[in-house]
């Protein structure tokens, strides 16, 4: 069958137009490929992305009855979807159409305008070969469960379950202890002067008196296979580990929490257990146990000092909420009593949030003293540090408090394991991309969110927490189907001689063993249709779809000509 | 082909999440990018193989820039490290294939760096074009 080639040029404005001949790269087009085989019909348009513009391509593929379509314009970055959905609407399978970027890396960088427009003809000619070997891809639909699974019952976990549990999604939330809440129930104030522990207790009553959510306590994840949409999932009792119940679900999110160092570890850190001398958490459970802060004789402090940024040297990151909760303690015990005598000791402060300010502010006019330092070091209750200045001064209290560093929760590397999940090297979970998407993961369907992730305050928790019910919202709509990727990898079964290399070097576990055959296989649902895989196959046996050797060599071809 | 004027053929195998995107940015902020040089989209530099690579280089082009995100940054988790052990390997055996290993060349370019993709691009045009031309051009049985 001879093939119709439609070939059309966006003026984009004078964007393309008035830096490239369209006229003469029509032409040469033309001449070029038409054939016996071949006929280009070839036109421009003044903005093919305009309403008018994907009229126009929809009428020139039905009226002329196109077999493939070539687009000169901007970047497929901008466009591509655009023209996807003009062929959508025709007979014409999308993936029979070919975008050639004549903007950005023609039009726009090229000032010659005959070089631009030989350019432009070198790319579009590319363009033309391509598509000849591009060959129809069906899209696939596949059923979703919306279900969720949530791993840990801290703050952060707690938020994402009830903000997505609904009549049409059940959550499931599992917890390895036997309390909720995590660490935050042992705050007596989340914030200054913000919601306190009633908060918690609070979510916690609306998590377990939510229909939809179940809530599972001293209980871990064993194991869990598929994909975004349809995961099933074993979790067992911590208690009794043959108690073992099976779930599906169509996501996962993972809520662990974190760990505290012990600062004693570090070697400028120096007390017994006899001294006078508390970690943050200390403190808050002492407040939300007693009421107040006392000594362990009974008898309330008359000169405390805290201590910051213990350990950030050492750990090569900064914990973030600690200079936050500390002047939140200094304040503790200047209400306390305001003849108490509070000293602060930070190397730097990090204050990120809008009315850090404000409490920076009031814990000054309280009468703490900030002292910024170089070095520091406690001996029981003695503190010894350098001023700014390089002064090195010492100074008695009668109680010490340190903020110890944030660590990932002793849980991280096993479930690292068990979920396929790579950690960053401080041990934290490894997000899909740190600005762009920071609860994602490598693993479609699979979200990390709070301090599993990183050291998160509990407002930037929370946060995270609707960040990752939101795309789970979308991308898993009771009722509805998802298409999965469709230019992906297949394996050539003929040629594949089972060395495995492909299972080896793919990033997201999307290539398994037929041990029957003898050969690999694709789970089309899983892969991201990188390629990688092709490049490592000794026999040649993988193709990419939409990526194939022929369809690049194509593109090389008509650029060394 | 006047013989007095070189004028290379240079072929870039640029990812679609960071360097593609790059080379959109030094469009759009309109930076002058050598004609000599021609992309081509992947979706990830770890699509890059010896195969497409030397039949790349056998039908006559005089440099192949490969490019993708920074180390760390792979829209595909690690397709980058891979891509990169790849070049390395081709780079070890150029020699025996009397083909210069400058010929030869991998970056990494974020998508905001389109003036860094410019330099980089438009350099290694002028390197390549104190080369000459390509000694092994249609030399192959491909």
């Amino acid at each position: 069958m001879k093939k119709k080639i439609g070939v059309y040029v966006c003026e984009c404005g004078p964007n393309i137009a008035d830096k490239v001949d369209i006229d003469k790269i029509i032409e040469t087009v033309v001449a070029a490929n038409n054939s016996e085989n071949v006929e280009i019909i070839g036109d421009r348009h003044k903005l093919l992305c305009s309403a008018a513009g994907k009229v126009f391509l929809e009428e020139e593929i039905k009226n002329k009855e196109l077999t493939h379509m070539v687009v000169a314009a901007c970047s497929p970055r901008d466009h591509n979807s655009t023209f996807i959905n003009v062929c959508k609407k025709t007979e014409l399978n999308p993936y029979l159409y070919k975008m050639v970027n004549i903007r950005e890396h023609c039009a726009w960088i090229i000032p010659d305008k005959d070089k631009a427009t030989n350019k432009a003809i070198e790319y579009i000619q590319g363009g033309v070969a391509r598509v000849q070997y591009q060959t129809e891809l069906i899209e696939k639909k596949l059923d979703t469960n919306p279900d969720v699974l949530v791993i840990g019952g801290g703050i952060a976990g707690i938020e994402a379950a009830i903000s997505l549990a609904g009549k049409k999604r059940k959550v499931t939330l599992i917890e390895r202890s036997a309390v909720l809440g995590g660490k935050s129930v042992f705050l007596k104030e989340l914030l200054p002067s913000q919601a306190g522990k009633e908060y918690i207790n609070k979510r916690i009553k609306d998590l377990t008196d939510n229909e939809n959510i179940q809530v599972f306590l001293n209980t871990e994840i064993e194991k869990i296979i598929g994909f975004l949409g349809n995961f099933e999932i074993i979790l067992s009792d911590v208690t009794n580990k043959d108690k073992k119940t099976e779930i599906k679900t169509g996501a996962t999110i993972v809520a662990t929490g974190f760990g505290l160092s012990d600062v004693t570890e570090f070697s400028n850190i120096n007390y017994d257990t006899k001294d006078e001398v508390y970690t943050s958490l200390e403190i808050e459970k002492m407040l939300s146990e007693k009421g107040k802060l006392k000594l362990s004789s009974g008898v309330p402090p008359k000169k405390v000092g805290l201590i910051h940024c213990v350990g950030r040297d050492e750990k090569k990151y900064c914990s973030q909420i600690c200079c936050n909760y500390m002047m939140k303690i200094a304040n503790y015990f200047k209400k306390q009593s305001a003849k108490i005598e509070v000293k602060e000791f930070y190397k730097d402060l990090c204050l990120p949030h809008k009315d850090d300010q404000k409490l920076f502010n009031l814990t000054k006019k309280n009468g703490v003293d900030l002292v910024r330092i170089k070095e520091v070091s406690l001996n029981g209750t003695k503190i010894k540090y350098s001023r700014i200045d390089g002064t090195i001064e010492e100074n008695e209290f009668d109680m010490v408090v340190v903020a110890p560093p944030i660590i990932p929760s002793d849980s991280t590397k096993n479930l690292s394991e068990i979920l396929d999940i790579p950690l960053d090297e401080f041990g934290f979970f490894q997000e899909a991309h740190l600005s762009t998407n920071p609860v994602g993961t490598s693993t479609d369907g699979i979200f990390i969110i709070g301090n599993a992730q990183g050291p998160r305050g509990i407002s930037n928790s929370i946060l995270m927490a609707h960040a990752a019910s939101g795309q789970i919202r979308t991308q898993l709509i009771p009722g509805e189907q998802i298409v999965p990727e469709v230019k992906v990898s297949e394996v050539l079964e003929a040629f594949c001689m089972g060395c495995k290399n492909c299972i080896d070097v793919c990033c997201y576990g999307a290539i398994y063993f037929d041990e029957i055959k003898g050969i690999s296989v694709v789970n089309e649902a899983i892969c991201r249709g990188c390629g990688n895989c092709v490049a490592s196959c000794p026999s040649g046996s993988i193709r990419l779809k939409h990526f194939t050797n022929e369809q690049i060599y194509q593109e090389v071809i008509e650029a060394l000509k | 082909m006047d013989e007095t004027k070189f004028t290379p053929k240079i072929v870039g195998f640029l990812c679609n999440w960071c360097t593609y995107a790059a080379a959109d940015l030094a469009g759009s902020s309109k930076t002058e990018i050598s004609p000599l040089f021609s992309v081509i989209r992947v979706m990830c530099s770890s699509r890059i193989d010896h195969n497409l690579l030397l039949t790349t280089f056998f039908n006559g082009a005089d440099g192949i820039l490969i490019a993708g995100c920074h180390p760390g940054d792979c829209h595909y988790d690690k397709g980058n490290y891979y891509a990169r052990r790849r070049y390395a390997l081709l780079k070890n055996v150029m020699d025996t294939l009397k083909l210069e290993p400058e010929r030869l060349e991998l970056s990494w370019v974020s998508a905001s760096e389109g003036k860094r993709y410019a330099d980089v691009v438009n350099e290694f045009s002028k390197k390549i074009e104190q080369l000459g031309p390509n000694p092994i051009k249609k030399s192959s049985v491909f």
